[in-house]
């Protein structure tokens, strides 16, 4: 900072320190919530239509594993039991995608193309931070909810007992899977930079991340490393269930966790570079 | 007869122009018909992981994979979108312009669903065709050129009973203030019944009857079992005939409410 020319003399910074910014941005964060948990109570039926079309995506999520399991009693050492809490745990994830991520992402072609990233880049807030956290839509919270229920449900009729350790675990790869599908998803919009409009690649996204709905084990072996590596959608449902029903050992987590760190880096490198070819598209 | 003639014309004139107005976003085309296409491959390695891993299918492996390979493309051949589209334009009274010229506001959205369809098909079609050559072991290819006449007859029947299920909902608009729903109760009921997401050969016995008859059947699943399932002759014509009835029923009715309709529009805007 001290090499920098100041216009408005002398200042003190905005954040003593890395830790301070954090916390900043913590508490905007914690603000973006109480003021979305208000503008929900203006739009009760929201609520209710979001909670209808989650139960019934929900239920028809499931049919197609209740049909195959009508057929057989496992596949890849699957039971039925265990595919539904997969199910639920997905439902889970996507939920708090759907709540947190994805109202942002829809906007993300309006924000780089009608100039509205403009008026954010003014403000003394991380500008990644403020488009990817912007916005979030409490109403999604319910399907949350009603994944859990299935979770639960799945995990009860597999007699799975997680013990802390394994819940913590879980905790752990469901964290990384959330992160890592927002890292990917973010670095798609992100492409807005270049490309103008994402709105279409927005839609992969929704399609491709229905390969969650099942384990990885039920795909060929090269689908599998890309559902890990490229498209990581194994961490948000797959190796969680298998934490809570205690197979998974420490190698997914620490993997997890590795790759989520590249992940986050990469994308931050890419919202930079993106940044120094933004020519502002209304000034 | 020139009537119809004159509308032939109108129609052809409005579809070459949308052709040209929608060509401006084919990279947008090309990336929605790759997203389509995702859900059908993840069901395709799905089932064929079942079946691989020894579950006893009452279809064979041969027929998931041509099901799920030519699904996409069937899908989007019978799809139609113009529900929320025709409500918004009977609610804001852009209707009323239509109705002083000398051809239907339906027609507009003919052209406009020939034409996007006409655009998505050649983005569709390569992946498909990549997709098909990938799997072409496990294949189903009916013999001769019959087969495939018929299929293409069934997926013109199967186009027009969806455009006219989701006219009949649009035309809810002359006496509903909001549609959305409907239409989307309507997507999701039609991807169970129809087959797009798991084939209704693979449906529960108990549910045989109900499913083999009802009209969603018709929009998708049928057209793809001409090709990758074993309908015999008979099958075929019953099908095919109650395809035909169906159109003509939901037809006749959609004309019904449309005049009923028009009759009690009010011209908002006017």
């Amino acid at each position: 900072m001290s090499g920098q020319r100041r216009y408005a003399g002398d200042r003190a910074p905005l954040d003593r320190n890395w830790l301070a910014k954090q916390r900043r941005h913590l508490r905007l964060w914690r603000r973006f919530f109480v003021q979305a948990l208000v503008r929900e109570t203006h739009y009760r039926a929201h609520l209710v239509t979001t909670l209808l079309v989650g139960v019934v995506q929900l239920g028809l999520g499931i049919v197609p594993i209740l049909l195959l399991f009508g057929y057989t009693d496992e596949v890849h050492g699957w039971s039925q039991a265990e595919v539904i809490a997969l199910a639920g745990m997905f439902q889970i994830v996507t939920g708090l995608m759907a709540t947190f991520v994805a109202p942002n992402m829809n906007r993300m072609t309006t924000y780089l193309t009608e100039g509205e990233l403009d008026g954010v880049l003014l403000r003394p807030v991380s500008s990644q931070f403020y488009l990817t956290l912007r916005r979030i839509n409490v109403a999604e919270l319910s399907n949350v909810a009603g994944g859990l229920v299935v979770l639960v449900i799945g995990l009860v009729r597999s007699d799975a007992g997680p013990s802390l350790v394994h819940i913590g675990q879980a905790l752990v790869l469901v964290a990384c899977g959330i992160v890592l599908l927002s890292s990917v998803w973010s670095a798609l919009s992100f492409l807005a930079f270049w490309l103008q409009s994402v709105d279409s690649i927005g839609v992969i996204y929704l399609n491709m991340v229905e390969a969650g709905r099942y384990p990885l084990a039920f795909f060929p072996v090269a689908v599998r490393s890309f559902l890990t590596f490229a498209f990581p959608v194994a961490f948000a449902s797959t190796y969680p269930v298998q934490a809570l029903s205690g197979d998974v050992g420490w190698l997914p987590v620490v993997g997890g966790l590795a790759l989520t760190a590249v992940a986050v880096t990469l994308v931050r490198m890419m919202w930079r570079r993106g940044l120094r070819t933004y020519a502002s598209a209304s000034s | 007869m020139s009537g119809f003639a004159r509308e032939l014309r109108v129609l052809r004139r409005m579809t070459v122009a949308e052709i040209v107005q929608q060509s401006i976003y084919r990279g947008a085309w090309v990336i929605y018909m790759a997203a389509n296409i995702c859900v059908p491959i993840i069901s395709l390695l799905i089932w064929r992981t079942a079946i691989a891993s020894g579950a006893q299918l009452p279809i064979d492996e041969r027929y998931v994979t041509t099901y799920f390979v030519l699904l996409s493309l069937v899908t989007m051949a019978t799809s139609s979108w113009m529900a929320g589209f025709l409500a918004a334009d009977i609610r804001l009274g852009k209707l009323s312009s239509w109705m002083v010229r000398p051809a239907s506001l339906l027609l507009g959205f003919v052209a406009n669903n020939l034409s996007e369809k006409f655009l998505k098909l050649f983005a569709l079609v390569p992946m498909v065709g990549i997709l098909w050559w990938i799997f072409r072991d496990s294949m189903n290819i009916p013999a001769g050129p019959g087969h495939w006449a018929v299929f293409v007859v069934s997926l013109v029947l199967g186009a027009i009973l969806v455009f006219t299920i989701d006219l009949l909902i649009g035309s809810l608009a002359f006496w509903m203030d909001d549609v959305a729903a409907l239409a989307q109760a309507r997507l999701i009921i039609a991807s169970v019944l129809s087959g797009a997401v798991v084939p209704l050969a693979l449906m529960p016995d108990w549910s045989r009857g109900f499913i083999d008859h009802q009209p969603f059947r018709f929009t998708v699943s049928f057209p793809v079992e001409i090709v990758a399932g074993s309908l015999t002759g008979s099958e075929l014509v019953t099908g095919l005939a109650i395809q035909f009835g169906y159109v003509l029923g939901f037809g006749v009715l959609a004309r019904l409410v449309w005049s009923a309709g028009i009759r009690s529009y009010s011209a908002v805007g006017a």
